[in-house]
């Protein structure tokens, strides 16, 4: 087993150290081509995504419209569970248990304009490298190489249609070039047009228990007190803070938002709960981690694809801090 | 269910499945959910066979499998699966094949891309899956999450996701759909108590 292991982080290793065929601003350029494409372009097609010692199937439905991106993701294999992702909203349906979940979207594109492109700060943090590749679905491919400059953030090895510069398998390796997630796809296209329906869930959701998430009213005056991480990995800046409330979580939380220009963190800082159970300190979805510890009692909880050693220490160095207040005006 | 059923799920996951059918196919997955669990297993048999690794799972891995196998050290433990212990999944022109039986699936393995061919023979499915697993996450006495901690960790999945990169987001959601973790059942758990 052990060598097995061994002799796939071997050969991921060797793979990523393999000598660039072309120069660094080629690999800039398809890092670019595919994130243009993931956001506009149409396309419907079928993924196995791998993580430890499972593995399920999943259909991912992609639609551009007018009023921007739909989506629409589901499984496969048995639970029947979808995620829908409207103009507004994100829903998650849970048909083995009745229940929705809904989580208002988020404004992509505030984001992207926050997150720095590819410069400097980048080539700092991550090794871009491209490749040739051998055929998948038929399709010739490049091999994109992310490798992160240190063990605080993984690395990415994708697969690149040579055409549309779309992933057709995606890697997600640690620092060691271990491989810990794979998305596989086995079938994809890439219509002109996708039918509406698509993005319809198949889940009757009728008599479902809908838990929904929402952002709080705005606050009558400006929030004095403010969580910030007192020890971040380089690179990584706050993009975005926000209160919102949580499907299922009592009260109203504020969400932090780091990022290093490709990986992501939220820091989510939950007012105290006496009387509820103590956090778990720490959890693995796929590649992304959980760590929650609690500080003056609130719970903090890091969160991101990312090492779990990474969310850990972001989440043990939040502290509250005071934020600065402009000074009232008072008209003479 | 019929062969050619078995046939076109097998044909879906290599690629290879006329685009008609292939509506068609995933349409009736998406309703049916006795096959939704026999595409699973099928699934789990494929991806031991489709490793990222690649040329990796070649003569070298069987060879260490057929040790293993000689030093006794393969766990039989029977492997839960859909089809009846005379069911068999042959689809020669995908180069792989599964036979599988009610305690021990026996895997014919060959990949012509690499033109290299290897046989694993009287494997249990579970030893093949455990060889050809990716890296295994860190494991922690804490790791196994709390109704309560679930509900809060799939919020947060959710709420964090829509900041990810796009192929982040990917990552999580597909994870958040995984039938395993527990973490949405949790969360209905926690928003059934008041």
């Amino acid at each position: 087993m052990r060598l097995v292991r061994a002799a796939l982080a071997l050969g991921l290793l060797g793979l990523l150290s393999q000598p660039a065929r072309a120069s660094d601003d080629d690999a800039r350029a398809w890092l670019e081509r595919m994130s243009e494409a993931l956001a506009t372009r149409n396309y419907a097609g079928l993924f196995t995504h791998t993580t430890g010692r499972q593995s399920e199937t999943m259909r991912i439905v992609h639609r551009v419209g007018r009023n921007g991106s739909t989506e629409r993701l589901v499984s496969l294999d048995g639970s029947g569970r979808e995620i829908v992702r409207t103009p507004s909203e994100v829903h998650v349906y849970l048909p083995d248990r009745g229940v929705v979940l809904v989580e208002p979207r988020t404004d992509e594109g505030s984001l992207s304009k926050a997150l720095p492109v590819p410069g400097p700060q980048f080539d700092a943090l991550y090794e871009l490298r491209i490749g040739d590749g051998n055929k998948l679905l038929g399709r010739k491919v490049r091999v994109l190489d992310i490798r992160p400059r240190d063990a605080q953030r993984y690395g990415y090895r994708l697969w690149l249609d040579e055409e549309t510069a779309m992933p057709l398998r995606t890697v997600v390796a640690d620092g060691r070039g271990r491989p810990i997630e794979l998305i596989n796809f086995t079938q994809l296209d890439m219509p002109r047009r996708i039918d509406s329906k698509e993005i319809e869930p198949t889940v009757d959701a009728a008599g479902f228990r809908w838990v929904r998430g929402a952002r709080p009213p705005p606050e009558p005056r400006p929030t004095v007190a403010a969580w910030r991480p007192t020890r971040l990995p380089p690179g990584f800046s706050l993009v975005a803070s926000r209160t919102q409330v949580i499907p299922g979580v009592a009260l109203p939380v504020q969400h932090l938002i780091f990022s290093d220009g490709f990986a992501s963190i939220s820091v989510f800082i939950e007012p105290g709960n006496p009387s509820g159970p103590a956090p778990s300190q720490a959890t693995s979805v796929g590649s992304a981690h959980a760590f929650s510890t609690i500080v003056h009692g609130h719970v903090v909880t890091a969160v991101g694809e990312v090492p779990l050693e990474t969310v850990r220490d972001v989440a043990t160095s939040v502290v509250p801090v005071q934020i600065a207040q402009p000074p009232p005006h008072v008209p003479r | 269910m019929t062969d050619r059923i078995r046939e076109q799920m097998s044909a879906l996951l290599d690629g290879e499945l006329p685009r008609d059918e292939m509506g068609l196919l995933v349409r009736r997955l998406e309703r049916d959910e006795h096959l939704r669990r026999a595409f699973g297993n099928y699934v789990l048999a494929g991806e031991a066979l489709r490793s990222p690794s690649g040329p990796l799972a070649g003569a070298r891995f069987a060879a260490r499998v057929s040790a293993a196998i000689d030093a006794g050290t393969v766990d039989a433990t029977p492997v839960p699966v859909a089809q009846p212990a005379r069911a068999r999944w042959v689809r020669p022109t995908l180069a792989t094949a599964v036979a599988a039986s009610a305690a021990v699936v026996a895997v014919l393995l060959v990949k012509p891309a690499v033109q290299e061919n290897a046989m694993v023979a009287g494997v249990a499915l579970q030893q093949v899956q455990r060889a050809f697993a990716l890296a295994s996450l860190p494991i922690i006495a804490e790791s196994s999450p709390t109704p309560a901690h679930s509900q809060r960790l799939a919020g947060y999945l959710m709420a964090h996701s829509q900041f990810a990169s796009a192929i982040g987001r990917r990552n999580v959601w597909s994870s958040v759909l995984a039938s395993d973790p527990g973490i949405a059942r949790a969360s209905y758990e926690f928003a059934e108590t008041p």
